[in-house]
C-alpha cells in the first residue's frame, strides 16, 4: 500500500550569491548597513519552485511528468522523495520510496565495489545482513566479477554506472522516483537493465517518471501531469496531457 | 515548544538511524588505512611527536619536572584534538553530505552524528598514547580514572548542542567554518592545555568563563588520577540543560530549510 497527498503544496527556494551567504555581510546589512540601501545588492532571490500543486496518487498510478526545464519537476520528484518538506501547504507520502535521479549517491571512490555495495544498501534502508544479501543480486547483474574486489575508482565510467545502476535497483520500493528511464552499457547490457527497470515500474505501487519523451512517456505512464513554471497545469491521461502540452508549446513558439 | 518537539524528533530520528552513521563513520576512517598501511595511526603518531615535543620544551619553560608535566599535556592535547575536531567538523555536517540529503530523507542529527562518531574513533586511535605516556612518566593511576567515562559523555552531549547549532548554521553562512577554526585557535590558547590550571589564581575567569577549561577539566583530572572540580560539572551541566533547550528550538525552526540551502 503507498498512498501520497499534496495539498496545495509549494516550495520556496532562496538563492544567495555569495554576499547572502556571508555571515560578515549579514551582519553588516542589519547593523550599519541599514541607512545604506546597496541597490546593486539583491543578496536574496525567492524562486517560487513549486506553486500550490495538489493531486492524490494511489497504487497502480504510474505518473508522467512532463513539462519544460525549469517546470518545477525535479523539486517535485524531490518533494515527493521526502527530501523537500514543502514551505507550503501539505505533503502526505506514505510507502517507502526510492529515488533514482542520482545513482551514484553517496559512492566512495576509494572503497571496492563490494563495499560499495553494503554502503549503498544500508543507505537504502536496508540491515547489514540485507545489505549482504542483494551483494549476490548485485554481482550477477553487473557482470563486474572481480573487479567488485577492486576500489571504483579504477573503473571506467561504464563499469561505474553497472554498478550504480545494479545497487539502485537491487530494492523494490512501494514509491519509485526516476528522472527519465535510465540507459546504461553496452547493447547486451541496456536490454537486460531495460526489463530489470521495466520489472521495478511493474511491481512498484506509485511510479513518478519526469521524461522528455513522449515516446517513453506513453509506453510506461497511465497518467500525466503537466508541470509549468511550478504550476500543475494539467493531469489526466497520457494522450490528452500531452496533446495539450504540445498545443501550449507550439503557441509559445509560434508568438 | 512546539520546535522544541519537532527539534527532538530530529535528534531521537538521528540516534535510531545509527546504522546509517556509524557505518559512514567507520568507513571516512577506513579511507585513511586504504591507501596506506599505517593509515590513521599516521595521525596518531603526529600526534604523539607533538606530545613529547611540547613536553620536552614547555616542561623546561615552565621550569616543572617533566615526569608531571608530560602527562599533564599529553593527556590535555588529545583530549583538546577531540573537541576541537568535533567543533571544526560539525560545521560541514550538512554541507559535506550535500548528495546524500539531496536524495534520501533522514533525520537532520544522523549527519551530525558522523561526524562525532568519526571523531570518537580517531580520538581512540590517540589514546594509544597515553599508557605510554602514563608508563613512561610513572603516573599513578587510581579509581578516579572511572570518571573519565561519565566526564567523555558530559562533554560530548554538550558538543552535540554545539555541532547541531553550528551544522544547520554553517549550511546558510559559508564563512563561519572560518571563523569558528580561529575562535577555536584561540581557544587552544586560552584553555589550560599547555599550562596547567594550577598556574593560574583559583577561580581565575579563564578557568570559569571559558567552558573548554570545564571540558578538559572533567575528563583530564580523572585519567590523571584527580577528582574534577565541582564547578567544572556545575557548568558543563548548566550549558547541557539551556544549549539543547536553544539548540533543539533552533533546529525545530530552522533544520529543515537545511536542505534548501545546500
Amino acid at each position: 500500500m503507498a498512498h501520497i497527498v499534496l495539498d496545495k503544496a509549494s516550495v520556496e527556494l532562496a538563492v544567495y550569491n555569495s554576499r547572502g551567504r556571508a555571515l560578515k555581510h549579514e551582519l553588516f546589512r542589519r547593523t550599519v548597513g541599514g541607512g545604506v540601501e546597496d541597490r546593486r545588492d539583491s543578496s536574496v532571490q525567492v524562486v517560487k519552485a513549486l506553486r500550490e500543486v495538489s493531486f492524490e496518487a494511489r497504487d497502480g498510478d504510474r505518473i508522467g511528468l512532463i513539462g519544460g526545464n525549469g517546470a518545477g519537476k525535479t523539486t517535485l520528484l524531490r518533494v515527493l522523495s521526502r527530501v523537500y518538506p514543502p514551505t507550503g501547504g501539505r505533503a502526505e507520502i506514505d510507502g517507502r520510496v526510492s529515488s533514482l535521479i542520482d545513482l551514484s549517491m553517496g559512492m566512495d571512490t576509494d572503497a571496492t565495489g563490494y563495499e560499495n555495495i553494503i554502503m549503498r544498501g544500508v543507505m537504502l534502508g536496508l540491515h547489514r545482513k540485507q545489505a549482504e544479501a542483494i551483494t549476490q543480486d548485485v554481482e550477477e547483474f553487473s557482470e563486474l566479477g572481480e573487479f567488485l574486489d577492486l576500489p571504483i575508482r579504477t573503473y571506467s565510467s561504464g563499469m561505474m554506472l553497472r554498478l550504480a545502476f545494479a545497487v539502485s535497483t537491487a530494492v523494490q520500493p512501494d514509491i519509485l522516483i526516476l528522472d527519465e528511464v535510465i540507459g546504461v552499457g553496452d547493447a547486451a547490457f541496456a536490454e537486460r537493465a531495460e526489463l530489470r527497470m521495466h520489472n521495478m515500474i511493474t511491481n512498484a505501487n506509485i511510479v513518478f517518471l519526469a521524461s522528455h519523451s513522449d515516446e517513453t512517456i506513453k509506453r510506461f505512464c497511465n497518467r500525466t501531469l503537466w508541470m509549468k513554471s511550478g504550476s500543475l497545469m494539467a493531469d489526466g491521461t497520457p494522450e490528452e496531457v500531452l496533446a495539450a502540452y504540445h498545443a501550449d508549446a507550439h503557441h509559445a513558439a509560434g508568438e | 515548544m512546539r520546535f522544541i518537539a519537532l527539534g527532538s524528533a530530529d535528534v531521537t530520528g538521528g540516534f535510531s538511524s545509527w546504522r546509517m552513521w556509524w557505518m559512514l563513520a567507520k568507513n571516512d576512517v577506513a579511507r585513511r588505512y586504504r591507501r596506506s598501511r599505517i593509515g590513521q595511526l599516521w595521525l596518531t603518531l603526529s600526534m604523539a611527536v607533538t606530545v613529547l615535543g611540547m613536553g620536552l620544551v614547555y616542561s623546561l619553560l615552565f621550569n616543572t619536572p617533566i615526569a608531571s608535566y608530560l602527562p599533564h599535556v599529553g593527556v590535555g592535547l588529545v583530549l583538546w584534538g577531540m573537541i576541537a575536531g568535533i567543533m571544526t567538523e560539525s560545521c560541514l555536517s550538512f554541507t559535506e553530505n550535500e548528495n546524500i540529503m539531496r536524495q534520501i530523507a533522514l533525520p537532520r542529527f544522523t549527519y551530525l552524528l558522523r561526524t562525532i562518531a568519526r571523531n570518537l574513533l580517531v580520538f581512540g586511535h590517540n589514546l594509544i598514547i597515553l599508557p605510554i605516556v602514563f608508563v613512561a612518566c610513572g603516573t599513578a593511576i587510581n579509581a578516579n580514572m572511572f570518571l573519565f567515562l561519565p566526564g567523555l559523555l558530559l562533554v560530548l552531549a554538550n558538543l552535540a548542542w554545539v555541532g547541531y547549532l553550528l551544522a544547520i548554521l554553517s549550511a546558510r553562512f559559508r564563512d563561519i567554518p572560518q571563523i569558528i577554526q580561529s575562535l577555536i585557535q584561540v581557544a587552544f590558547f586560552v584553555s589550560p592545555v599547555v599550562f596547567k590550571p594550577t598556574q593560574l589564581p583559583p577561580n581565575h575567569p579563564v578557568l570559569i568563563l571559558n567552558p573548554f577549561a570545564s571540558m578538559l577539566d572533567v575528563m583530564r583530572e580523572p585519567l590523571l588520577g584527580n577528582l574534577p572540580s565541582l564547578t567544572a560539572y556545575a557548568i558543563l551541566l548548566g550549558l547541557l540543560i539551556g544549549g539543547w533547550l536553544v539548540s533543539l528550538a533552533f533546529a525545530g525552526k530552522y533544520s529543515h530549510r537545511v536542505v534548501y540551502w545546500l
